[in-house]
């Protein structure tokens, strides 16, 4: 098996002879290692949030960022190795700004996702014989959170460049047990205050430090736009739990 | 031997791409429909061409497009943009809104900044909102959304006489009244075959045909009434609730 | 000769447009923009809007040729033209009135045009010259503050805001643009005005008047400009300027538009019809001083024009 595997694992344009393609089942793989992110889309609007790893006391916290704005009304939090997700995160900015540029209206969030997507499956492609732009696969999942005229949506993304859209998900090293947890305990009516307290419970079950208003980021699309919470909202949803 | 002397002349050649076919457009929006109109003459100097060039397209349900100024740049930009909103419809699995289709327009006529497109474009139809709305645009993309708008041939004889009509330009209410906001559909019916016939006396690139577009908004209860209307078809493309209608009359030929 | 010369010369400005129409060429058709989620995002996809040039040896001759109504006033196409516009930095903020007339020739084309382009909450440009450039291109300045924002974590100064602007169309220089605009907002340094247009200029100030009407305009504006108006004041000062080359010249009229930029963003203080202006006022505003700006009413039987009432019997 693991001969097989070699000769056609280095490659990102060669199936193996079972069909698969190992680069870019190993990005997938290097999500697993990545931190804990989790969003629900509830009918008010969208939570997400993400633990971050303070590895070190003199580690400035507040410069970890792993949720990020992509327009007014999409946001993003991210697993995996996160410098791919700004490349990802710019193409989206970028792509939901020429839609309002052309077309005078905010994008879908189903568009700005299938835009995110197309990029990611652009590895190992060279046009007009230029040099390629890519040489991997990205090696980050990401958490799409929008509104549109459907209502609150929540994408995942991959790095196969699939795209499926959820109630409830969980991305990064914990994210079995946390799958399971918000399996449990996500219903149709659940209120975006109940959202926001449930991810964070369900976070700290998979996080191995101690939670505090420090190690995680919470943020929130709802009908008047995305918003990372603060210091002291945060601080509000912590003593909630 | 050729006369080397006379292959010698300085020539001058311009590049003229364009020409004028005449024919003159108009839109009116009311409060919860839109009339957009057009003749169907197309006239090249003092020749005409045919009677019956429509002017004036269904984009979608709820948008007519009315394209004024040299025809073959007409129909093809007509062309491009329907390429555009079948590509949009594909992308993200709905019908473009009417102000998408209007910043569309923009961009499409910018685009062709340095080599324009030699037209005159109103955009009609209903907002999102459900609201008549009417946009008007010059050759390179300048839009904006108003209420009528007349181009082409006879604009300089039509735009007074809705400034007049619509806008109440020039008239002061009788005591203790004021003037309507939105014209009903049948007034508005009346003033766009008023404006046309009167065009048609007046300039003699307008005339032969009418083409009347009515786009009503989802419930509206004139729909009944246009449904009778003789002579006016039904031409909605799909089951949305917005509805489309088209009004032929004829012009005087002459 | 010269003509051919030109057609293989890489450094002119032809070769500029040639380059242009590659790009342009290679996009048209058959582009991405048929597929997948970038269907219909437009000539926009890859960053730079890509422009349609004619195949001729001086493209920008025949662009004139058609559309310069100055050149020759039976070309074609009509692009609308004509303007005052107005824009002044004082204590309490930035004023911007403009009128709203369009003309193409000399057809009123349009008398309620807005030329006052809202980029974004915080930052205002103004339109003189032709309509579309400046619509096209500040609202393509507007989705490259918000991007100059997601990106930054921070508004986009006035400066670097009008400098991209100035950039963007300092690239098309001798192609034909022609837009003379006011780029006014507030940022961390207070209120700021940059002029920019499509020769190249780029000038920061406290007061400008740009367009057909801007003399008449500069006219009233100096005469009662002081950095410490009141903001009603300067509401009339702007609405007065306006006013005045509404009046006089013929190519600025219809109504005015009158904006006031502060710290918390712009504010849209209303539209005011100059006809009524010159007869009753601009109506019951903070800073109007009542009655009409024509000066009719205050020479009322006291001129040649207009006789006292004995005179004229005699």
């Amino acid at each position: 098996m693991f001969l097989t595997r070699s000769e056609y694992d280095r490659g990102v344009n060669t199936f193996s002879p079972e069909g698969r393609l190992f680069q870019v089942e190993y990005a997938i793989e290097a999500i697993k290692l990545g931190s804990t992110a989790i969003g629900i889309r509830t009918p008010e609007g969208v939570v997400l949030a993400v633990e971050k790893r303070v590895q070190s006391p003199l580690l400035e916290a507040s410069s970890i960022e792993k949720i990020m704005e992509i327009d007014g009304h999409l946001g993003c939090a991210m697993s995996g190795l996160t410098a791919d997700a700004r490349t990802m995160i710019d193409h989206a900015r970028v792509t939901a700004q020429n839609h309002r540029f052309t077309f005078d209206e905010a994008i879908k969030v189903e568009s700005a996702t299938q835009a995110v997507c197309d990029l990611a499956l652009r590895f190992g492609e060279s046009v007009h014989d230029e040099e390629a732009m890519m040489s991997r696969p990205f090696g980050v999942a990401l958490l799409i959170a929008g509104i549109d005229e459907i209502g609150p949506q929540l994408y995942h993304t991959d790095p196969s460049g699939t795209f499926t859209r959820y109630d409830a998900k969980a991305i990064g090293s914990g994210s079995e047990a946390a799958q399971s947890e918000l399996q449990d305990k996500w219903h149709k009516q659940i209120t975006l205050k109940e959202a926001q307290v449930l991810t964070l419970r369900v976070l700290k079950q998979v996080m191995e430090e101690k939670l505090d208003q420090h190690n995680v980021q919470l943020a929130q699309v709802t009908p008047t736009g995305f918003e990372i919470l603060d210091e002291t909202k945060l601080q509000e949803v912590i003593e909630a739990m | 031997m050729p006369d080397m002397n006379s292959l010698a002349h300085p020539q001058q050649h311009q590049f003229n791409p364009y020409t004028e076919n005449g024919g003159t457009i108009l839109a009116i929006a009311g409060e919860d429909f839109t009339v957009i109109a057009g003749d169907t003459r197309q006239s090249e100097g003092y020749s005409i061409q045919t009677r019956y060039a429509p002017k004036v397209f269904r984009l979608t349900d709820k948008a007519v497009l009315a394209v004024n100024g040299f025809a073959a740049d007409g129909n093809m930009f007509v062309k491009k943009v329907r390429q555009r909103l079948e590509w949009y419809r594909h992308a993200h699995a709905k019908d473009m809104p009417l102000r998408a289709i209007a910043r569309l327009i923009q961009t499409m006529l910018y685009a062709r900044r340095f080599f324009p497109f030699y037209v005159y474009n109103i955009l009609g139809g209903i907002e999102e909102d459900g609201s008549g709305a009417v946009y008007s645009f010059d050759p390179v993309g300048s839009y904006e959304r108003e209420a009528c708008r007349a181009a082409g041939a006879a604009q300089s004889l039509v735009q007074p006489f809705l400034d007049n009509q619509i806008y109440f330009k020039n008239q002061t209410p009788a005591q203790d009244t004021s003037h309507p906001v939105h014209l009903p559909l049948h007034s508005v019916l009346a003033l766009v075959i008023d404006s046309f016939t009167g065009a048609t006396e007046r300039h003699i690139e307008v005339g032969d045909g009418l083409e009347m577009y009515v786009v009503l908004a989802r419930g509206n209860p004139a729909l009944q009434s246009l449904q009778d209307l003789p002579g006016a078809e039904e031409v909605t493309g799909t089951q949305a609730e917005e509805r489309v209608f088209v009004i032929r009359r004829d012009l005087k030929k002459d | 000769m010269n003509s051919l010369a030109q057609r293989f010369s890489t450094t002119s400005p032809l070769a500029h447009f040639r380059k242009i129409q590659r790009l342009a060429d290679e996009d048209e058709d058959v582009s991405d923009a048929a597929w997948g989620s970038q269907a219909g995002f437009g000539s926009l996809t890859k960053g730079v809007p890509t422009f349609t040039v004619p195949n001729l040896p001086d493209p920008t001759a025949f662009l004139r040729l058609h559309t310069d109504d100055h050149a020759d006033p039976n070309c074609r196409i009509k692009i609308q033209h004509g303007t005052t516009t107005l824009a002044f930095r004082f204590q309490g903020g930035v004023i911007v009135a403009v009128d709203s007339r369009a003309t193409a020739g000399s057809y009123v084309a349009s008398g309620t045009v807005k030329k006052v382009i809202e980029i974004n909450p915080y930052l205002l440009g103004t339109m003189a010259g032709g309509a579309a450039d400046c619509q096209y291109w500040e609202t393509y300045l507007g989705i490259h503050c918000r991007l100059h924002e997601l990106r930054n974590r921070e508004r986009i100064s006035v400066s670097a805001a009008s400098k991209y602007l100035s950039n963007l169309v300092y690239g098309y220089k001798g192609m034909g643009l022609s837009m003379g605009t006011m780029i006014c907002g507030w940022d961390k340094t207070g209120p700021t005005i940059f002029y920019v247009d499509s020769d190249g200029t780029r000038l920061k100030g406290d007061l400008f008047s740009v367009g057909s009407g801007s003399t008449f305009a500069y006219g009233v504006l100096d005469q009662g400009y002081r950095w410490d108006l009141t903001d009603e004041e300067a509401q009339e000062l702007g609405r007065r300027s306006i006013y005045a080359a509404g009046h006089r010249d013929a190519f600025s009229g219809n109504t005015c538009n009158l904006y006031h930029v502060k710290e918390d963003g712009w504010r849209f203080i209303g539209n005011f019809d100059i006809s009524k202006m010159h007869y009753e006022g601009p109506g019951d505003v903070p800073g109007a001083p009542g009655g009409g700006y024509g000066y009719a009413l205050r020479v009322e039987g006291k001129s040649s024009a207009n006789p006292p009432v004995a005179e004229a019997a005699a």
